[in-house]
């Protein structure tokens, strides 16, 4: 009969109105992502990279950039490691790759910035950072 | 009267043409005379990209074309490239691929069908298919870290095993599929105005849709019974039990409600799947260096818009000599034309939307 | 008369015997007054559009599962506020080729037939601005030129859409304001008048609804194609027209037209409530009761009633898709028009015979 399947339809948004909603408020409620997720930049453990370049070599978007150079053994070592994030496809394969499990995910996902130029990061002026953050905080543990 | 016929550019910018499509219509007042897609506005070159990349490095690309299926994606290529290297795959990395390829299937069927309720101007019902797709990309991204750019699926398995208490989350979200059924039943395609709108709009005939090469929901909608998954079984799809839905008049209403059928045959396959799967390795034995012997192959697999096929040409060389995708939404959306001729331009929007163009993999 | 008078009537008593000493003349003072009303509808359009249109994304939020507006405000009550202070300050784009004074006019011409017909809503007892003895008719007559605004939008804004828009909207609300009128009919054969207070009088025993269910569906149905809303909001049409006449319009000139939907929107349920739910007059309830809820001024009924009305709109918005335009078109001609015309005969030989059965 004409108007008795508006009628169930008409039932079924009255039913949700008075339903609980599902929205997560984002910025009072952060996503749970996962341990698995990928996003963000790559964080590298400078001290653990043996330079390989296989990093590189498996991007398939070219985003990472890496340079090396031979100190006096004879024996690579990182010059500069660059992730451009604008590039990045997120697909993981760097980080399943690395000999030495040297590159975590940040799992970040709100970087957006005004510029391209805000997407690429510097790994190792990162990685310097966070090792300065952890030396702080621990002599600020040891002062306490 | 003397009349005459003006044009109408539907796009790129426009609310109802998924993505960057552009439609140059020509109109005798509110009848559509021809139908013109013009597409490309999305063209990446994947193809070519894909011709310098390595074999593995083109699965996360594969993810880019149809975004909405990347699982699908993601096995075709894989597939073709262990076809191509004659490799065996473990048991437990195969359960886990039709397990994901149809959930993908069933999360892009929503979308098609919200977005098409969403074309014919109901609202509320897509939120409601985009609500609960939700509940498959949250399971996916519990399981690879990514919601729509999967790159799962790899050359000799899958990439990683399933996380503790997955297989539970995916029952539940099985067991909850019905209700949500209802719902787009009762909202949806129950209604009778969305009835009206589709019955017998853009008929299309299975001569027809077989000279077009239409494939998936469009040409089962015309009665052609043509399912990969059933007329040339890959991976272990031989072994579930499922049937292949079929429409007679190939009109819109056929094509969109197959879709709704199809979720609940891809629900029996992954219940199947799920009482089936094995303990086990997810990843077979594969070098570093993927070099296949020099040769050619073709794989196609049923991607919910239709037959997607791979064809790779090996050099024996780390990469492809030629890389080329049969593109089910672009071979679809050539129909357009032709079933539009004639109609209103509310059923332009509606025909697209049956057709089910996903953009990334139209102008690839 | 009514015991504890209305607080508005008061004041509006009060107003008047404040300027009477300080104008002298009766007719000066009506004119004021007039003034006054015409202050207070623009207070309630406006009012009412800031309300609404927090009210219909927090409905459609509700229904979709989401929050609706929640951030600007307690309850996002402000989020209109919000939005009128960006749209006021947006660039107003005026695209190349259009017939610059059509152009300029649509907007403003569409609000004046939409003012206009507030003057004959008995929003109380004796709280109407003008209670003509035309009421009804002259609503009707006012609301039908909204056409000519969409069409003129649509003709000037130099866009295919905006054209198919503004044609549509011609076709549309043409062919369902005659349903809308011939539904209203059975009630004023009933009433025996078109003087809108006694409309609402002549229903203190028991609802028009009632008694002419059939002409509330129908005018239900027609006045949602009047007011361009979903499943009939073909003239908008976002899917397929994109926004229809009002695609070229932006900032101020845009919100007219939203101000617009909305004070339609209000007008059309205040119809609806004033012609088959009882307007300012409580609910048929037993006399113990209707005690009790003496207190409760007419003008809250009135906008409960109106308000019930609104969301019963916006739940059809919410819920179906559009027709279209060819379906449209045969509703309105093949089942409303037959419908409503067979409802005045039957509610003419309605009459007849209760007349025959009182006489004899």
């Amino acid at each position: 009969m004409l108007g008795k399947s508006l009628l169930t339809g008409m039932a079924v948004t009255l039913r949700e109105l008075f339903r609980k909603n599902v929205t997560e408020e984002y910025p009072e409620v952060q996503p749970e992502l996962g341990d698995r997720f990928r996003g963000g930049r790559l964080d590298l453990v400078v001290s653990k990279c043996i330079a390989c370049g296989l990093c590189m070599n498996n991007c398939p978007n070219g985003s990472i950039k890496l340079k090396t150079v031979k100190d006096e053994n004879n024996k690579r070592q990182l010059d500069s490691y660059i992730h451009n994030t604008g590039l990045c496809l997120f697909c993981n394969l760097c980080v399943e790759v690395c000999p030495t499990k040297c590159l975590v995910w940040s799992k970040e996902f709100a970087y957006a910035g005004y510029s391209r130029d805000a997407l690429v990061f510097d790994c190792m002026a990162l990685d310097r950072e966070r090792i300065h953050r952890e030396e702080q905080s621990q002599t600020t543990e040891e002062k306490g | 009267m003397q009349t005459q016929t003006f044009e109408l550019n539907m796009g790129p910018q426009h609310p109802a043409t998924h993505g960057v499509l552009r439609v140059v219509l020509e109109l005798d007042g509110e009848i559509v005379v021809k139908a013109t897609p013009v597409i490309g506005y999305l063209h990446r070159g994947i193809e070519k990209i894909c011709e310098n990349r390595t074999y593995v490095q083109s699965i996360p690309f594969t993810d880019r074309m149809d975004y909405l299926s990347g699982m699908n994606n993601n096995l075709a290529i894989c597939q073709t490239i262990e076809k191509l290297m004659a490799l065996e795959i473990p048991e437990r990395a195969e359960y886990i691929r039709v397990i994901t390829a149809e959930l993908n299937r069933i999360a892009s069927h929503m979308i098609t069908i919200g977005v098409l309720a969403l074309d014919l101007g109901g609202w509320t019902g897509m939120v409601y298919c985009f609500r609960d797709r939700e509940r498959i990309l949250d399971l996916f991204n519990s399981l690879c870290g990514a919601r729509m750019t999967f790159n799962y699926i790899r050359v000799g398995g899958v990439g990683w095993d399933l996380p503790e208490g997955w297989l539970d989350e995916c029952r539940r979200f099985l067991k909850d599929l019905p209700e949500m059924l209802k719902t787009y039943e009762d909202l949806i395609s129950g209604n009778e105005i969305l009835q009206m709108r589709l019955k017998g709009v853009a008929p299309l005939s299975a001569e027809r849709a077989i000279a077009m090469s239409a494939s998936g929901a469009v040409l089962r909608a015309s009665g052609v019974d043509y399912d990969v998954r059933k007329a040339n079984p890959y991976g272990i799809y031989d072994r579930f039990d499922f049937e292949v839905p079929l429409g007679t008049s190939g009109d819109n209403w056929d094509r969109f409600y197959l879709r709704y059928l199809e979720i609940i045959q891809s629900a029996r396959i992954i219940e199947q799947a799920l009482e089936q799967i094995p303990e086990g390795p997810v990843m077979a034995k594969v070098p570093k260096m993927i070099k296949p012997p020099v040769g050619e192959v073709y794989h196609h697999v049923e991607n919910p818009r239709g037959d997607l096929g791979f064809y790779l040409v090996s050099d024996g060389s780390p990469k492809p000599y030629r890389w080329h995708a049969r593109r089910p939404a672009m071979i679809n959306l050539q129909l357009l034309d032709e079933l539009s001729r004639g109609t209103f331009i509310a059923d332009v929007v509606a025909t697209l939307g049956t057709l089910d163009p996903v953009l990334g993999e139209v102008d690839c | 008369m009514n015991t504890n008078q209305d607080i508005l009537l008061t004041i509006a008593a009060t107003l008047r015997s404040f300027l009477d000493p300080l104008l002298g003349n009766p007719d000066v003072v009506d004119v004021t007054m007039y003034g006054v009303a015409l202050a207070a509808i623009l207070g309630i359009i406006f009012g009412n559009a800031v309300i609404l249109v927090w009210a219909e994304r927090k409905v459609a939020g509700y229904m979709q599962s989401r929050p609706g507006p929640n951030r600007v405000g307690p309850i996002g009550l402000l989020q209109t506020v919000a939005d009128t202070i960006k749209l006021i300050t947006k660039e107003d784009i005026r695209p190349k080729g259009v017939d610059r004074w059509v152009w300029f006019l649509a907007p403003v011409v569409l609000f004046v037939p939409t003012l206009a017909a507030y003057a004959v809503f008995p929003f109380s007892e004796g709280l109407i601005a003008v209670d003509l003895n035309i009421g009804l008719f002259y609503f009707l007559a006012v609301a039908s030129t909204v056409t000519i605004p969409f069409l003129m939008a649509g003709w000037s804004s130099n866009n295919k859409y905006s054209l198919i828009g503004g044609m549509r909207s011609v076709a549309q609300m043409v062919s369902y304001e005659i349903p809308l009128v011939f539904s209203l009919i059975g009630v004023v054969m009933l009433v025996g008048s078109l003087k809108m207070s006694s409309i609402v009088e002549a229903q203190s025993g028991i609802w028009f609804i009632f008694l002419q269910p059939v002409a509330f569906l129908i005018y239900v149905i027609a006045a949602t194609a009047e007011t361009n809303r979903t499943p009939f909001d073909l003239v908008e049409g976002e899917s397929e027209i994109v926004a229809g006449p009002m695609t070229e319009y932006s900032g101020m000139k845009w919100s007219l037209f939203f101000l617009a939907e909305y004070a339609n929107l209000f007008a059309v349920s205040a119809i609806a409530t004033t012609v088959f739910l009882g307007g300012w007059q409580p609910p048929p309830m037993p006399a113990v009761m209707r005690d009790a809820v003496a207190f409760i001024p007419g003008w809250i009924w009135f906008a409960a009633k109106t308000y019930f009305m609104i969301f019963l709109f916006m739940w059809f918005r919410w819920t179906f898709p559009r027709f279209r335009v060819d379906q449209l078109m045969s509703f309105g001609w093949k089942v409303l028009l037959p419908l409503a015309l067979a409802n005045i005969l039957v509610t003419g030989v309605g009459i007849y015979a209760y007349r025959i059965a009182i006489g004899g």
